[in-house]
């Protein structure tokens, strides 16, 4: 198959994909985004010779247009708009978990300093502040007291764009210093790991210990429920754990699996290639038939 | 060295084996891993800088892109 590879930057993921496609023979088309145009029916990469396209993008906000310009000119492309349009916005993520009936952490979303300030004394302290729209960690506020969350709040309507000034104000939940990922595909949970740290943030990326996770039934159950209600494809899913169960806070759509791969003895990114292979060919299936 | 029928090249390295090139910051000689590919960040072990390879063979450095807001998975 020929696969197009859009992204910015080639981590070791990317890397490690690369390798894999390769080494089965594929043909890669690297995408540096950066360097392309997109048009409303076409743009300056040949669409019509990729079987499937992967998006990579670093950037949240460029993944969620090229996703958005790869489908409209009827590529093939993990993951599709929608998925990325739901997982890249917290507030749309928590909907549509809600609505699927997948523990979440409460959250309400205020507008203006003064109900953010509402909704947080509601909530009660320690309490949970973050970016609509972020990753790895980044800009997240536990909050502990009325002083620290004004001068938050304010901070971030004076010096925030417009994106800083939809508060996204979360229940904090008192996990055991610990939070759980598990990459799927299609809902298939493929591996997945234990991210330990001191700090209240666990993210691989920011230093968390990573070991095994043995995923059980009710993980997988979640995991599944999860996948199907934010659109499926390749993803990285985010749980706690709490007293009465999980709840899954985040659903990542262009998912790092270096570190995963790194703890687990399952060949994640083989299993992510055997997992393209297929959607590559029932596409091809499904335009041949069209063509009849 | 073939090509095979997907058009990629079998029996050559991609890149040359701990190909040289300079630092674009500190101009330091940089020694490069032998698998290095467009896109990807290496770091100046003598001025820490972080380079983008924006060209394999020959191996070709550019300052990288500072991180951004809405970098991440
Ligand atoms: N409501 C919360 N209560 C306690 N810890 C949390 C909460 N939300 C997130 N965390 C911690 O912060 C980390 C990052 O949060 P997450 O929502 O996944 O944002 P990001 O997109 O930056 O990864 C989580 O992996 C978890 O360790
Ligand atoms: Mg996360
Ligand atoms: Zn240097």
């Amino acid at each position: 198959m020929k696969v197009g590879l859009l992204y910015s930057r080639i981590r070791t993921d990317e890397k490690l994909l690369l390798e894999e496609l390769r080494s089965r023979g594929h043909e890669v088309k690297k995408i540096d985004v950066r360097d392309q145009q997109f048009g409303l029916s076409g743009s300056s990469v040949d669409a019509a010779e990729l079987d499937i396209v992967v998006d990579r993008c670093v950037a949240t906000s460029r993944s969620m247009y090229v996703t958005e310009f790869f489908d409209s000119y009827g590529v093939p492309i993990v993951n599709p708009p929608d998925v990325a349009s739901t997982c890249s916005d917290k507030v749309k993520t928590s909907l549509a978990l809600e609505e699927a009936g997948i523990p979440t952490p409460d959250t309400r979303v205020a507008f203006t300093r003064e109900a953010a300030l509402d909704a947080i004394k509601d909530f009660g302290y320690p309490v949970v502040l973050k970016p609509v729209v972020g990753s790895w960690g980044r800009l997240m506020a536990r909050i502990e007291d009325d002083h620290a969350a004004e001068a938050i709040l304010e901070h971030k309507e004076t010096l925030g764009h417009y994106e800083h000034k939809i508060f996204y104000i979360q229940e904090f939940v008192d996990k055991p210093g610990r939070d759980l990922r598990v990459l799927s595909l299609d809902g298939d949970p493929v591996a997945g790991m234990i991210r330990s740290a001191d700090h209240w943030i666990t993210n691989a990326h920011r230093g968390a210990e990573t070991r095994v996770l043995d995923i059980n039934e009710e993980i997988e159950d979640l995991v599944r429920r999860a996948s199907d209600a934010v659109g499926g494809g390749l993803l990285g899913v985010d749980l706690m754990e709490t007293d009465d169960g999980y709840t899954i806070h985040e659903i990542n759509h262009t998912v790092e699996y270096k570190a995963l791969a790194d703890v687990v003895d399952v060949d994640i990114v083989g299993e992510v290639v055997d997992w393209l292979e297929v959607k590559a060919t029932a596409s091809d299936n499904g335009a041949a038939k069209m063509a009849l | 060295m073939y090509a095979d029928r997907f058009g990629t090249l079998k029996g050559i390295s991609r890149v040359q084996t701990g190909a040289m090139t300079t630092c674009p910051e500190c101009g330091a000689g940089l020694t490069l891993h032998d698998s290095i590919e467009v896109g990807e960040i290496v770091d100046c072990s003598t001025c820490g800088t972080e380079l983008e390879v924006v060209e394999e063979n020959p191996p070709v450095l550019d300052l990288a892109p500072e991180l951004d807001e809405d970098w991440g998975e």
